[in-house]
């Protein structure tokens, strides 16, 4: 088995070489097709006309699209993405900053994603064909209705501001220090001892992953109620009746096994779209992720930080898919055959 | 001794924990009188003061560094660093004194050679500063002592003493960063600021703490956080919940309703920022009827009323009440019936409409578009058919560098010192990436202007320029733009023209 996930990496991490270089083209064609003067946003407002020209001369701005692109792709395979136009930073130092925040939030929130996604789904297909069934149904449309930033504005209102029950700005409450030795503030917390830190990073990490998780979870919840749906009508489900076994046992011993291969194969691809979405979360919960750093970088044409968010999702999803299709290997063993 | 350890780590954790599920909210309380919280809405975008023209982060700058002079609360220049300075009648050189009692947060005493540094030695080594641009006349500073100094010009410069209080001009430690490198002051920024930076998280907080070898007057406040809240709905939420102290630029319609809570002040302040509509020469605004006509059709009076809670004041030229280019009596007046009038001279009704395309922002300054709905509007009534289309300020420079603006553009101006050069200097010179108004009398009138060092005559020209501008239709200022700050009632800061709130002005009663 560790072979077959083994060889599964490898041949994903060499697929994902055209994939990263296709993405970055593209990114760079689009971001460089958009109406925006990155010249002129870099300099100072009383910069003249000619100062702007000079200006995108000095940034290559006046060169063919390629020879922009080589000069690009030369800089970033030396891990140099270009400076920030806004920060004036180096953008892979800008990225490495804030990416420990994106990754603990959406991890956070997919693990509460998956926890509603699986629970929720079990609870529809026990509820079937009970008078309860409608209602479960129209609660799950509901669900899926409502939108991630729309659950950070719901939540923000009811436990924030009317109850006053969680925090929601920032990553931590404003009297208490940021151990910085990994990154990930839940982490070096407990490295550097300060467990008020810790509870408080968790308080604060609670709304923004409660909102994403909720956003992300309706869907796993009715995959999983269809593929048990189809998984009982398998001749095994009904074997296992004759064998006497409890309802609950075929479940959670026959049924659930097989109904969640495809929910996790959908929970991957919903974890990749999670990632992304964790950008209008952030922004609302003041939360100083990657997100957050992307819309900065959006309202100020910031097209060098833009094109190091934009791959560094693009690797983040190539990862996540890898890790569940490794996943999928270990749990499938008709994959680990082939 | 085994048992010990757990046991004091469990203690430990079950303290930490139960402060810390106490502490969001019960913080400001807490705090006393040493802390604040404000909610801010954006970061600044580095810790080098002279790098980036920001006008939101100067607030944040103000406290940490110094500039070599200051403005009082209606705009005056006032002495800071520099006690005293003198501009050349011929506008090509400033002299001046600085304070000898000054000490950056790191010790070093602040002389000439920081000020020297500060502003040349820096910008001709090539560092890529925003303040090489406002710096680019000065052609040496002659040190005559640690406290005295001359700066050389190549060409006059008679808005120097305003840029000494404007975007950008701190004064940074030249010792610190040459010993020490530029990484190393981003890192741990040394300033000569009222607060030292004690704490920093990239679109996060900033944690600013008393310091105590302070020049000037003491701030009241130990320790102000900046909270980063870029959203304007998490900010009103921040305040409404007590998890900031205080915050700006929340929507008007809030700080009506906080203005009916007990426990808050909130404000609606006029500041040193136009809204305008900036025009093309050329296209259907080619014909001055139509441009006459159309800022004739704009009731500007019924946008303040509307959109900024009558609060913000109907401007007939590019300036704003209380600054040198203002001009008590002029007014350009709405007039519905003229603007058809003039519309008629050029062959254009209501049932035969002038047409005209519009650009506008959507969110980047307060009702933007709505404003930009309402005008279209208001046009539609006098014969004028404007087709709205929604740009991002990112994009302006680019359309109007390549002519691609339509005959009118919805725009936001911030000029903080008030002078009228930075006002209508600044965006009707045709060198300059503003104004898509092209057009040769205009900018040689602004260009001769840039020149003039007598400041009477200066500020006499740039009303002249104002009025006619205006009167040439070559500019429509609409209003001045507002700052609204909701606040504890408790927490009391002191109010500038142009809307800054300073963190070393905040205090507790």
């Amino acid at each position: 088995m560790i072979a077959t996930v083994t060889k599964l990496i490898a041949r994903r991490l060499l697929a994902a070489i055209p994939i990263l270089l296709i993405v970055s083209a593209l990114l760079f064609c689009v971001l460089r097709a958009l109406p925006v003067d990155p010249a002129a946003m870099s300099l100072p407002p009383n910069a003249t006309i000619d100062e702007i020209e000079a200006k995108r001369r000095d940034m290559g701005l006046d060169r063919p699209l390629p020879e922009q692109y080589a000069i690009w792709l030369r800089g970033a395979l030396h891990g140099d993405f270009g400076q920030s136009i806004q920060f004036r930073r180096q953008s892979g130092s800008l990225v490495a900053a804030t990416l420990p925040a994106t990754i603990e939030l959406a991890l956070a929130a997919m693990v509460l994603a998956g926890l509603l996604g699986f629970g929720g789904g079990l609870l529809l297909f026990r509820l079937r064909g009970t008078i309860l069934e409608p209602v479960a149904d129209l609660a799950s449309i509901l669900l899926l209705s409502i939108p991630e930033f729309l659950w950070a504005l719901i939540l923000l209102f009811v436990f924030g501001v009317a109850l006053r029950a969680l925090p929601f700005t920032g990553e931590v409450a404003p009297g208490l220090p940021l151990p910085h030795i990994t990154g990930f503030l839940l982490i070096d917390s407990l490295l550097v001892g300060r467990f008020d830190v810790f509870v408080s990073a968790c308080q604060h990490l609670i709304l923004p992953a409660v909102a994403l998780g909720l956003a992300f979870s309706p869907t796993i919840m009715r995959v999983l109620r269809s593929s048990l749906f189809d998984v009982y009508h398998e001749d095994y489900i009904a074997q296992a009746r004759l064998r006497g076994l409890s309802e609950r046992q075929i479940l959670i011993g026959h049924a659930l096994k097989n109904a969640a291969l495809p929910t996790l194969t959908l929970a991957g691809v919903q974890f990749s779209i999670l990632f992304s979405g964790t950008l209008l979360v952030e922004v609302i919960y003041s939360y100083p992720g990657m997100g957050n750093l992307m819309v900065d970088a959006v309202r100020n044409a910031d097209l060098p930080l833009i094109q190091a968010i934009g791959l560094t999702y693009c690797v983040a999803v190539l990862l996540i898919n890898t890790v569940v299709d490794s996943f999928y290997v270990v749990l499938n063993p008709k994959l680990r055959v082939r | 001794m085994a048992f010990d350890l757990p046991r004091r780590s469990v203690l430990q954790f079950i303290a930490g924990a139960a402060a810390s599920i106490s502490a969001p909210f019960a913080r400001a309380i807490a705090a006393g009188n040493d802390a604040a919280t404000v909610g801010w809405p954006n970061d600044v975008p580095s810790w080098d003061p002279n790098q980036r023209f920001t006008p939101d982060a100067q607030p944040i700058f103000k406290a940490v560094f110094d500039q070599p002079l200051d403005q009082d609360p209606q705009l005056k220049l006032i002495p800071h660093l520099i006690k005293t300075w003198s501009l050349a009648p011929d506008g090509l050189s400033m002299a001046v004194e600085l304070r000898d009692d000054v000490t950056f947060h790191n010790g070093d005493k602040m002389t000439t050679a920081d000020f020297r540094y500060t502003f040349f030695e820096r910008i001709k080594s090539g560092a890529k500063l925003d303040i090489a641009n406002s710096m680019k006349k000065v052609q040496d500073i002659v040190i005559e002592s640690p406290t005295k100094a001359t700066m050389k010009f190549d060409s006059p410069a008679p808005t120097m003493p305003q840029w000494m209080a404007f975007l950008g001009s701190y004064v940074v430690p030249k010792n610190y960063i040459e010993s020490g490198g530029l990484d190393n002051f981003l890192h741990k920024p040394v300033g000569t600021g009222p607060y030292k930076l004690a704490e920093y998280e990239l679109n996060s907080r900033i944690v600013l703490e008393r310091y105590d070898g302070y020049w000037g007057p003491k701030s009241k406040i130990a320790r102000v956080t900046i909270q980063i809240v870029k959203d304007p709905s998490a900010r009103v939420a921040a305040i409404q919940s007590g998890q900031v102290d205080c915050t700006i630029n929340v929507p008007v319609r809030e700080v009506q309703r906080f203005a009916q809570d007990p426990a808050f002040a909130a404000e609606i302040n006029p500041i040193t920022r136009v809204i305008l509509l900036n025009v093309r020469a050329d296209l259907a605004f080619a014909d001055k009827n139509v441009r006459l006509a159309a800022h004739h059709a704009i009731d500007k009076a019924a946008l303040s009323k509307a959109f900024y809670g009558g609060a913000a004041v109907p401007l007939s030229v590019l300036a704003t009440p209380g600054t040198p280019g203002y001009i008590d009596d002029f007014t350009f007046k709405y007039d519905p019936a003229l603007a058809k009038q003039l519309l008629a001279q050029s062959g254009f009704s209501t049932s035969n409409p002038v047409k005209i395309g519009f650009a506008a922002t959507n969110g980047q300054f307060p009702s933007d578009y709505d404003i930009a709905r309402a005008i279209v509007a208001m046009w539609k009534n006098v014969g004028i058919d404007a087709d709205l289309q929604v740009i991002e300020y990112a994009k302006y420079f680019e359309l109007n560098r390549g002519g691609k603006l339509p005959e009118a553009t919805l725009y936001s101006w911030d000029n903080a010192t008030g002078d009228p050069e930075i006002f209508s200097g600044y965006q009707l010179n045709p060198k300059m990436p503003f104004s898509p108004w092209k057009d040769e009398d205009i900018g040689n009138r602004v260009l001769g202007l840039f020149g003039v060092a007598d400041y009477d005559k200066r500020i006499a020209g740039y009303r002249d320029l104002e009025r006619y501008a205006v009167e040439s239709g070559a500019t429509m200022p609409l209003l001045q733009s507002v700052v609204t700050v909701v606040r504890k009632k408790t927490l009391s800061y002191t109010k500038y023209g142009n809307g800054w709130l300073l963190p070393q002005t905040l205090q507790w009663s």
